[in-house]
């Protein structure tokens, strides 16, 4: 069961309009002007910083958090998820990161979105929409460890999969966590096959841990049988 | 080259140049280059490739300890950002999770067990 933002119908998060040059980046092609504009239809690039260590694309990071007990329907998610910040380096991915607090430490049901930039953590995104994605269920106490491990991971370009990684979230539910890595193309074995042997590898997981790949139309079939049609009118 | 009937086109390595323009970008040691620690030419062209340590080392530098220009205030998932009209100053903003996240030592050969966790 993954109640995801598989029926996130309108998006209104908004776009990255947030500077995330380093202060002493005075080659900054994104204007300082625009940090106040919170509602800007403009889509800035970030951009590594002088020194910085650039990364091999740029990343947003995302974060969402449900109300229990609500309902589910396609409006209660389109305004739950919110951008935290856009970065480009190596460096300005620290200083995001070092000022979230750790997925363990997220209270109810939350979830931290990593996606390339221009990529929207939902199914409908033109890069998700033939996607799908590898879970890995967790107990309590190891999410914090396996996330950091997970985007080290994905930042650091150690998938090998050209293009297909899309991004990465972590799940904060009532008994379990759970972390997934969203690829492009569900119907590529080798390259989901590649990935499965990666998070292997750099995740160092519990023994017996279950990986399990869904495809998103299989997780919004899943969804829609669970909840039932919604519509407008509240009918089937 | 073996010419056993197979046709094979010659093709570049893609190479990419990095404008090294201060001593501080150099890298300190003689196995890394400039921009990142491995320039990695694969099929499609070359990717910047950090693992994890290089990664975990650049933490803490101390441009990175800045919190980011524009961070949401949420309450409960990040530190709150910075007034307007401090742009140019340090922000005084800590890091959330200075601490570094704890994980029972690795037995994977060539894990830096830098972590432990309490489970």
């Amino acid at each position: 069961m993954n109640n995801k933002f598989d029926a996130l119908k309108d998006d209104d998060s908004g776009d990255h309009d947030q500077d995330q040059g380093s202060p002493k980046d005075c080659e900054k092609e994104n204007n300082e002007d625009e940090d106040k504009e919170q509602n800007t239809a403009k889509i800035k690039m970030a951009v590594p910083g002088v020194g910085e260590h650039p990364l091999q694309y740029n990343y947003t990071f995302w974060y969402s958090r449900r109300t229990p007990g609500r309902p589910a329907s396609t409006q209660s998610y389109e305004q739950n998820i919110k951008p935290i910040g856009s970065f480009a380096s190596v460096e300005q991915f620290w200083r995001f990161y070092s000022h979230m607090i750790h997925p363990g430490d997220l209270t109810g049901h939350s979830d931290f979105h990593l996606f390339k930039e221009g990529i929207k953590p939902m199914w409908e995104d033109d890069a998700n929409k033939m996607g799908g994605k590898w879970i890995i269920r967790l107990r309590k106490g190891l999410a914090s460890r396996c996330w950091e491990n997970l985007i080290l991971a994905m930042l650091g370009e150690q998938f090998m999969v050209g293009e297909e990684v899309c991004g990465a979230v972590v799940s904060v539910r009532f008994q379990e966590d759970i972390i997934s890595i969203w690829n492009k193309t569900a119907s590529d074995q080798a390259t989901s096959g590649r990935i499965r042997d990666t998070l292997r590898r750099v995740l160092n997981l519990p023994p017996n841990t279950i990986m399990e790949y869904k495809t998103h139309t299989d997780s919004i079939k899943a969804w829609v049988d669970f909840h039932g049609l919604v519509t407008a009118s509240g009918g089937r | 080259m073996c010419e056993s009937g197979q046709k094979t086109s010659a093709q570049l390595i893609p190479t990419r140049r990095v404008e090294v323009s201060s001593e501080d970008h150099m890298p300190h040691d003689c196995c890394s280059t400039p921009g990142g620690t491995l320039f990695s030419t694969t099929p499609g062209g070359t990717r910047i490739i950090y693992d994890r340590k290089f990664l975990l080392d650049c933490r803490s530098s101390a441009v990175a300890k800045t919190p980011p220009r524009g961070l949401p205030d949420i309450p409960g998932v990040t530190s709150p950002p910075a007034k307007d009209g401090l742009k140019d100053k340090p922000l005084k903003g800590e890091p959330l999770n200075n601490n570094v996240i704890r994980a029972p030592d690795s037995k994977a050969p060539g894990d830096d067990a830098q972590f432990e966790m309490d489970i």
